[in-house]
């Protein structure tokens, strides 16, 4: 049940105050509930595609796992270790964040640079099975990547719309009811003052009367 | 103490929610940026309201401007903001030009055309929307 506020005097300016505030309280809370309708949506929208990422990542690694095992078979653990000592991955990762309704969330982006199985194809010692396994490595870096940006935003996003979820029941089933209860008092006690107004003025109108009838 | 919102005379309660009404905007941007203007940044980006920078995914520009023509990428302004409206429970996109009109077309596969220089859009669109346009889109709360 939800408990007056304490009016330090009920006035009309008092009522007129509450009702001010109750229409903002409304407006505020219609609101935030589209708020928390749009970052559940974003939220399953990144759940299903955290789902899909991360298969990808599982097919991905199997892929690498299957391209080393063809090159350490081919080359050996020494050449094998040495090589991909040597080779390097030039790509940058570009970081900031993005806006989603007032959270922020993290932003990845992968600028590919030249290709290092273009570098190793022109070594003596390499060969398409290396080239092959470096590039499936770098896939699972890339796809590794993704996958951190959104099971982050995740994380966010299911923080955000705890503490909105918060916010929207504290004004639906507090704010909201407690002012529609004391605005709700407050017309009551004024008309309970009208009434006894009316009473009084009736009394009054009867005692005149009757003083009228008994001067005759 | 009294923002611009708010008045002398109100109460902690009502200054709180006047406060609460300006964050749930303060991701809005500042100044928004051409799509051409973007483009030609090595790290697309702009700045807004709430001090933080919002950045722009290079494949999603690439994608709009392939929309677009020459003339369309100077006028076409980024981030797109959708219009959420509390009072009649509604999305909205501000076309004045139509271009945003097109774009929204193109990616939703429906013909979406400007009702008063705006774009009405639904629940199923929007998701859409947001999942090819994540960071070229933004949300701004109207009451």
């Amino acid at each position: 049940m939800a408990i007056k506020i304490q009016v330090p005097r009920p006035t009309k300016m008092e009522l007129s105050r509450l009702k001010k505030r109750h229409k903002l309280a409304t407006r505020i809370q219609k609101i935030v509930k589209d708020r928390l309708s749009l970052l559940i949506m974003e939220f399953l929208q990144t759940v299903k595609e955290c789902a899909a990422v991360r298969e990808r990542l599982l097919a991905d690694f199997s892929e690498a796992y299957r391209a080393y095992s063809v090159a350490f078979g081919y080359h050996g653990k020494a050449p094998l270790e040495k090589e991909m000592a040597l080779s390097e991955m030039p790509f940058t990762v570009s970081s900031g964040t993005r806006n989603v309704a007032g959270v922020k969330l993290p932003f990845f982006e992968i600028e590919k640079g030249e290709a290092a199985t273009a570098q190793l194809r022109n070594r003596i010692d390499g060969s398409s099975v290396l080239a092959q396994s470096i590039e499936q490595s770098r896939k699972c870096l890339e796809t590794i990547i993704q996958l951190t940006e959104l099971q982050n935003s995740l994380d966010l996003l299911g923080t955000e719309i705890n503490k909105v979820k918060r916010v929207n029941n504290a004004l639906e089933f507090i704010v909201i009811p407690a002012l529609d209860v004391t605005i709700r008092y407050l017309n009551m006690k004024f008309e309970e003052r009208d009434r006894e107004e009316t009473a009084r003025l009736k009394y009054v109108k009867q005692l005149l009367e009757r003083k009228e009838a008994h001067a005759y | 103490m009294p923002t611009d919102a708010t008045k002398k005379g109100d109460t902690p309660a009502e200054v709180y929610l006047y406060n609460e009404f300006r964050a749930i905007n303060a991701h809005v941007p500042r100044r928004r940026k051409s799509i051409e203007e973007l483009l030609g940044e090595s790290a697309p980006q702009i700045d807004c309201g709430d001090g933080s920078t919002h950045f722009f995914r290079k494949k999603e520009l690439h994608l709009l401007a392939d929309m677009l023509d020459d003339e369309e990428r100077k006028d076409f302004m980024l981030p797109m903001l959708i219009e959420v409206s509390s009072r009649d429970n509604s999305y909205a996109v501000p076309s004045p030009r139509g271009t945003e009109a097109k774009v929204l077309s193109k990616i939703c596969g429906t013909n979406l055309s400007p009702v008063m220089n705006r774009v009405t859009l639904f629940k199923p669109h929007l998701s859409v929307i947001r999942s090819s346009l994540k960071t070229c889109t933004q949300y701004i709360f109207v009451a």
